[in-house]
């Protein structure tokens, strides 16, 4: 028994590589995709398509790299892509914004049913315009050299993405509590007639700056997932990554800085689960019970603070 | 005061339910002896999906009754974990790393030339080096068989095949039946189907439905679970065959089943672990064919029995696959 228990330590802490090739590299994309999650909520924007917005960054970051061909040098290339999957993102969220802001469509709904768009267009793509050049295999062709992101420490497979989402998570915590901008978005988080009828703010507006900059977040993860781990586009590219994000960025209570600890977490429970089974033989099924069950006891364990210190927290820790 | 009396029986309660969860689950120990054989499996789904994963890890527990190999198994998602999980297993020395599907060749290429020791298997897709090898099933060979059958069987000349999702061997099965269908009738007309996944079984008998009302008699499936949709459909409607793949599949409706394409999986994973450990391993591709057995047309034994002479022919090619003197497919 101590020997599963070990095992999930080990995959997750237990070595160097554990740590710098597994733990965080699975915490890259839930860094990003959670901060996106966590800016939305505290907008009031109920965005649960960060998965459909990271496939849509992947697809679009993987076209341009291909287009762009080998000759292009890796400072270009690099924060081409990024950019690129971080629009695509925003634009795959921007649909949504427009949804919910002209015809009233809740968000809920809209981003959801765009993550089945995104999957299928994931599919076809693989299939179709990004097909590698056998035309045997549903997945694209190796990105050229240049695009390929740069591993932080050599013999690691940790790269850029991770210091991406480290400063974005930073950034966000400044602007989310020492700017105006920040103040109006926990505003109309807090209560957009409240926002509109004392503090004269655009509500409209925040709202769709907001979705826009959260799509970005989850856009701009499924470019650097493409750049930095996986160097082609698959169908299966992303494990629900998009839809582990809400955890995160719950577990983290919305806060940027936190959701840094709660990304690192949940890459780490990944980690462990493969090692559970890898050296401990423990089934799949048992390893994912397991897991929901330490979120589960987590969650629990956090929750204990929050209603002990409720009466601090205030304004501050809106959900 | 009390809210917070229930959030520590809730913690209590869930960190319990952890440790009887990890005492119960009846650990394998899988690395106990370093010197044994040492055999590893990646599938991409769940082992009690009763078709691919399924027989990827009966053959795992083939090698480790037959050979007495040490093995252990991770079921993988993405990409990422098959690489992460492929040094895994090659930094502690495994003899062998099979990933069950084309989907693990990338990672493969890309840890194979870090670990020499290691051989690195996947079913499917294609090789790279001396221990990064491909398994390759011939799974034209018996669906060829199989299309004979089929066109000796059907009255209305019309033949249909349906299959989860496009993917290469797939598409290169029904290619063949067509070709074998041919050969026994040349007017012969396919209908083809893809119902876009491999577990909606309700979506594999509508596909059915809508080949047997274009007057298909003779339904090659090859769709997993979802194919049990199309047994269903053929089964409601009267005087249609279906034809089963993968597994024996003669015994889930055998007063419709004509027969089953079957693909060994454990029988080619026994070989495979044999020549590992007499290195005798030559890559790039392991083609298993009807010579190896590995790959097979099984008629249902309580079908009706197919004319002499297309059942004399059926045997001559067979020899002739056997023999390796025959291609399938005129290479394209």
């Amino acid at each position: 028994m101590t020997e599963a228990l070990l095992a999930l330590w080990d995959g997750a802490f237990g070595s160097s590589y554990a740590i710098w090739s597994a733990t965080l590299v699975r915490s890259a994309p839930l860094l990003l995709l959670g901060l996106g999650v966590a800016l939305a909520f505290r907008a009031g924007v109920l965005n649960i398509g960060a998965e459909g917005q990271f496939l849509m960054g992947a697809i679009s970051a993987t076209a341009i790299a291909q287009s762009m061909g080998g000759t292009v040098p890796s400072i270009v290339m690099i924060p081409v892509m990024a950019l690129v999957g971080a629009l695509a993102g925003a634009s795959w969220a921007g649909i949504a914004a427009w949804l919910r802001q002209r015809f009233g469509v809740l968000e809920v709904i809209s981003t959801i049913m765009l993550n089945f768009i995104a999957l299928a267009s994931i599919s076809w793509m693989v299939r179709g315009p990004l097909q590698e050049p056998t035309r045997i295999y549903p997945q694209s062709a190796e990105i050229p050299g240049p695009a390929q992101w740069p591993f932080l420490i050599p013999g690691q497979r940790l790269h850029l993405g991770f210091v991406i989402g480290l400063l974005a998570c930073g950034i966000a915590w400044v602007v989310l509590t020492r700017t105006a901008i920040g103040f109006r978005i926990r505003a109309v988080g807090a209560s957009p007639s409240a926002a509109t009828s004392a503090g004269g703010i655009a509500v409209a507006g925040t709202v769709l700056r907001v979705f826009l900059v959260s799509g970005a977040c989850a856009g701009l993860a499924g470019a650097a997932e493409v750049g930095g781990v996986t160097w082609a586009l698959y169908e299966g590219i992303s494990p629900g990554y998009g839809y582990t994000a809400i955890a995160v960025a719950l577990l983290a209570r919305l806060h940027p800085g936190w959701i840094i600890v709660s990304a690192i977490f949940f890459g780490a429970l990944e980690a462990g689960a493969s090692a559970m089974q890898r050296d401990a033989g423990i089934p799949s099924v048992v390893v994912q019970v397991i897991v929901a069950l330490v979120i589960l006891g987590v969650l629990a364990g956090s929750q204990r603070r929050v209603i002990a210190g409720a009466a601090t927290l205030g304004a501050e820790g809106r959900r | 005061m009390s809210s917070r009396l229930t959030s520590w029986y809730v913690f209590g309660f869930i960190n319990i339910a952890i440790l009887s969860l990890v005492a119960c689950s009846g650990e394998k120990r899988p690395n106990a002896d370093a010197s044994a054989f040492r055999v590893a499996l990646l599938t991409p789904g769940p082992i009690s999906d009763q078709a691919w994963n399924a027989t990827a890890y009966q053959g795992l527990e083939r090698m480790r009754d037959s050979l007495g190999a040490s093995i252990s198994h991770i079921q993988t998602k993405t990409p990422a974990e098959f690489e992460e999980n492929f040094r895994q297993y090659g930094a502690k020395g495994f003899d062998l790393v099979i990933g069950h599907g084309f989907e693990f060749q990338d990672a493969a290429r890309r840890v194979g030339p870090q670990f020499p020791q290691t051989l690195f298997a996947t079913t499917g897709g294609e090789g790279a080096g001396p221990n990064v090898v491909a398994l390759s099933f011939a799974f034209d060979e018996p669906s060829y068989l199989a299309g004979m059958a089929a066109a000796a069987m059907t009255r209305t000349g019309v033949i249909g095949v349906i299959g989860g999702t496009e993917l290469p061997p797939v598409k290169l099965g029904f290619e063949a039946f067509l070709a074998g269908a041919r050969l026994v009738r040349p007017d012969i007309r396919l209908l083809t189907a893809y119902i876009g996944n491999w577990d909606d079984a309700s979506a594999g008998k509508e596909q059915t439905l809508a080949q047997l009302s274009q007057k298909a008699d003779v339904i090659y499936q090859n769709a997993d679970a979802a194919g049990l949709g199309v047994f269903q459909a053929v089964r409601q409607a009267k005087g249609a065959w279906v034809i089963g793949s993968n597994a024996d599949q003669n015994g889930l409706a055998p007063e419709v089943t004509l027969g089953s394409v079957l693909v060994d999986v454990p029988h080619a994973f026994l070989l495979l672990a044999r020549q590992r450990q007499a290195n005798t391993v030559q890559g790039p591709t392991l083609r298993f064919a009807t010579a190896s057995e590995v790959v097979r047309w099984v008629p249902n034994p309580t079908a009706p029995p197919l004319p002499e002479q297309v059942r004399a022919k059926m045997d001559s090619v067979r020899a002739e696959f056997a023999a390796g003197a025959r291609p399938v497919l005129t290479p394209r």
